[in-house]
């Protein structure tokens, strides 16, 4: 199909070679995800219960949710520190309006669009003064936070939401767990606009090289603003849910999700310098850390032991992201 | 110090370095006395700043020896050629803009006990080296916040410090005034006078006649000739610069372009850099901008552009043009290839097909960017003949020629523009690369569109720009039609900034 000028293709066995090596790198993670859910099924025989699969996608979806928002930030090179307590300030202004008699729907609304435009603010800042995004959005994670404990004083806030609320965070369609289905949904509509929307491919030319994408006409400082924008509603549809599994608003929740957010994305494969990588990786590695840390329970190892495995892992995983990126570039 | 004046210090015998696709030096030779200051000369690309890295030691030359004091040198590396006492004062002074200046003129080399910095003792050599060339700031200040001369000044006394026998300066006068030069001059003078080497590298001819004792010309990378400055004056020193062989490039005749002119650049105004009245451009017309480095070519695009802020009287097609960014440039039908493709023009890590690709998706439906993209792209790359493995190869794999036809790609599909500016497009380019890009760019011009064409390479401008427009210091000094002017003529006027 290419209209290019071929050069002489590289001789058949090769190639076949090197598409089998193109597979593995596309697809390791999968592979890994698969490798450890066998071991963790022959070691801990409670890992393939359907209550057990159940309570692992409820478990990783916020933290998958806020991922996916991450990725799309990281993509253009970013990085947002602030998520934590975006998340916390949703999921806090949400009870706090349901507790004033407003429909849950609406209160879910404007929580949303607190946190689309936290995200805005502190991307704009990055963007259009030229400041780091690191230094924004760590402004935005003190800040924030603290904006959080001053709207009840640092206490828990609701306690009566209606049933309809209480069924969007705890509820199960079948065995399914609805925030499982919500972070499905999420991770198919960021994938569909990476790949399939113009905005989605500013993303990746922004993040490829900043200076190329401007001086080609780009709207770069919009595109980066709107990337922090989403990250920012994404936080707080996190605390949305977390809400209505717990009935209250936490002004303590999510403290350190960036820190679980950036490493999903990054062991997902997608390059913390941007421009290349996508969801579907860091969908599979939020799994993939979750299954880790279920594992470690059943098998009653402590949660300190899972830290040190957790941290393991990442490194071998940007070691190896390396290694096959080296031999890429050679062939 | 004691020196035999006259007697050899510094030799360079058949220097060869090449790069791919380009010989920068080809037998380049350099002989330089004891207590002289000696002046490098040639014109954009004549191989100086190669020259001078291989005498740095930050490049290796693939062929000839160098030889101080009778000794044969090898130079694995920058601090190799300082301790050797050859120190370079490149134009951009590599000094740390945060340190002192008594850090900066003994880094990496401090007194020091054990681990401890003798800080005493570093302000005493510092102070020495700053009162031998005259400067009478303290050693405490930040480098960052003295002024440009005093920051040349603390360049040269850094030099002291290695106590260099050979000092490089690569065009100080880039930067300095009028009066902070006489005090460089006065440096320089004192420094030739205890028997150091001054290799003096500037464009400028008054300068080279009132400092140089003898001047090495290059061109093409090659040593044209040793010549006492004072015997020989100013116009025989440019034209063994330029070389007498070149006339009128046989190209085809092509006739003077008509019509109503498309851009009109009345003025543009950056203050300090940058001060151009007059230039049109027709449809059709590829209009060459030439100069020396520092010149204005590059300020000028990106003015044009909206990538510099500027005042600007411009005009498209009779309408004022008000660019503010280069969005806003693209979206009045301005195209721009940058002068480094790699940093400026391509993503290099997304395929050939997105990059070429990106400038056409900015309209609705915002949907199916991939699509869309290779239906705009596809055709366009085939046009232009680019060679890749695949479509989907990352740009950054691509040899040079192929990378810029890519940038070029990118303007075509994207379509609708009617001015495109081109910045050094053949940097880096080997000699059939460059003659494809021309062609494309005349098949371009043909169409309509209005080009502008800044280059180094006056030769290249020559054969392929309909008229060429001389940038001297930020001013566009004069016209010439190539049709029936001589390089030599234009030369002239790039190095001399004086109309014939």
């Amino acid at each position: 199909m290419s209209t290019l000028t071929e050069e002489p293709r590289a001789s058949a066995p090769a190639a076949r070679g090197r598409r089998g090596s193109d597979m593995f790198v596309k697809f390791n993670l999968v592979i890994v995800f698969f490798a450890l859910c066998a071991v963790a099924t022959l070691l801990a025989p409670e890992f393939l219960t359907t209550r057990n699969l159940a309570n692992l996608l409820q478990q990783s979806s916020l933290t998958g949710i806020v991922a996916i928002g991450m990725t799309l930030v990281i993509l253009t090179s970013g990085i947002d520190l602030s998520v934590g307590s975006t998340a916390a300030f949703g999921g806090m202004t949400v009870a706090l309006l349901i507790d004033q008699d407003m429909n849950f729907l609406a209160a879910i609304a404007i929580s949303l669009a607190v946190g689309a435009l936290f995200g805005a603010l502190m991307g704009g800042l990055s963007a259009y003064l030229a400041l780091p995004a690191f230094m924004t959005t760590l402004a935005g994670l003190t800040a924030i936070r603290g904006l959080t404990y001053m709207l009840t004083d640092g206490q828990p806030a609701g306690g009566d939401v209606p049933q309809a609320f209480q069924l969007l965070g705890g509820g199960f369609l079948g065995y399914v767990p609805v925030v499982g289905l919500i972070f499905i949904a999420i991770t198919v509509i960021a994938a569909l606009v990476l790949r399939c929307t113009t905005f989605g491919e500013y993303v990746y030319a922004v993040g490829s090289n900043r200076e190329a994408a401007r001086l080609s006409g780009l709207p770069v400082r919009g595109v980066v603003t709107a990337v922090f924008a989403i990250s920012g509603a994404l936080s707080a549809l996190a605390g949305v849910l977390l809400t209505s599994r717990l009935t209250i608003g936490q002004p303590t929740a999510f403290n350190g999700l960036e820190l679980d957010a950036i490493a999903a994305v990054v062991l997902g494969g997608t390059n913390l310098f941007g421009g290349r990588g996508g969801v579907f990786g860091t969908f599979v590695a939020v799994l993939l850390l979750s299954v880790l840390r279920n594992l470690c329970n059943l098998l009653g190892l402590g949660s300190f032991f899972q830290m040190v495995v957790t941290g393991v892992i990442l490194v071998v995983a940007l070691i190896l992201n390396m290694v096959i990126e080296k031999r890429g570039s050679r062939v | 110090m004691s020196f035999d004046a006259g007697t050899e210090r510094l030799t360079m015998r058949g220097i060869v370095k090449r790069f791919p696709g380009t010989v920068a030096n080809d037998g380049a030779e350099l002989s330089v006395r004891a207590g002289e200051v000696h002046c490098l000369l040639g014109e954009n690309g004549a191989g100086k700043s190669t020259l001078v890295k291989i005498l740095a030691g930050s490049q290796r030359p693939d062929e000839g020896e160098i030889l101080l004091d009778g000794v044969p040198l090898s130079l694995s590396g920058p601090q190799a050629g300082l301790a050797a006492g050859i120190a370079v004062i490149y134009q951009e002074l590599d000094l740390v803009p945060d340190l002192t200046v008594a850090q900066n003129l003994l880094l990496g080399h401090a007194p020091a006990l054990g681990p401890f910095v003798r800080r005493a003792e570093r302000e005493r050599r510092a102070r020495a080296a700053l009162d031998r060339v005259g400067a009478d700031f303290p050693v405490t200040a930040t480098v960052r916040d003295l002024p440009i001369a005093a920051q040349q000044l603390t360049a040269i006394a850094r030099a002291l410090t290695f106590d260099a026998a050979v000092i490089v300066m690569d065009e100080p006068s880039a930067t300095l005034g009028e009066n902070d030069l006489r005090k460089v001059f006065d440096v320089v003078r004192s420094l030739a006078a205890e028997g150091r080497s001054i290799i003096y590298i500037s464009h400028r001819m008054d300068e080279i006649m009132e400092i140089g004792d003898r001047a090495t010309v290059l061109r093409d990378g090659r040593t044209v000739g040793v010549f006492d400055v004072a015997s020989t004056g100013p116009d025989a020193l440019v034209s063994a610069m330029i070389g007498e062989a070149r006339e009128l490039v046989a190209s085809e005749p092509r006739p003077p372009v008509t019509g109503e002119p498309l851009l009109r650049v009345d003025r543009v105004r950056v203050p300090g850099l940058l001060d151009v009245s007059g230039i049109e451009v027709r449809p059709g017309e590829v209009v060459g901008l030439a100069g020396l480095g520092g010149a204005g070519r590059t300020t000028l695009l990106k003015a044009l552009f909206g990538d510099v802020r500027a005042t600007a009287d411009v005009s498209l097609d009779g309408r004022p043009l008000r660019v503010r960014s280069p969005a806003a440039a693209v979206r009045a039908g301005l195209a721009l290839v940058p002068e480094s493709r790699k940093e400026q023009g391509l993503m290099l890590g997304l395929s050939v097909v997105r990059n070429a690709a990106v400038t056409a998706l900015g309209r609705p439906p915002w949907l199916l960017p991939h699509r869309r993209g290779s239906r705009r792209a596809a055709p366009v790359l085939a046009d232009l003949g680019v060679r890749a493995s695949s479509p989907h190869q990352p740009v950054g794999k691509l040899s040079g020629g192929n990378q810029q036809k890519v940038v070029l790609a990118k303007w075509i599909a994207r379509g609708g523009v009617r001015v495109l500016l081109l910045d050094e497009p053949t940097r880096g380019l080997d000699v059939g690369a460059k003659a494809d890009l021309y062609r494309q760019v005349r098949a371009l011009a043909d169409t309509g569109v209005a080009v502008l064409l800044a280059s180094s390479e006056l030769n290249e401008l020559t054969a392929n720009a309909d008229g060429i427009w001389v940038l001297y210091e930020g001013r566009n000094v004069g016209r010439f039609d190539p049709r029936t002017t001589s390089e030599t003529t234009i030369a002239h006027t790039v190095i001399t900034g004086a109309m014939p």
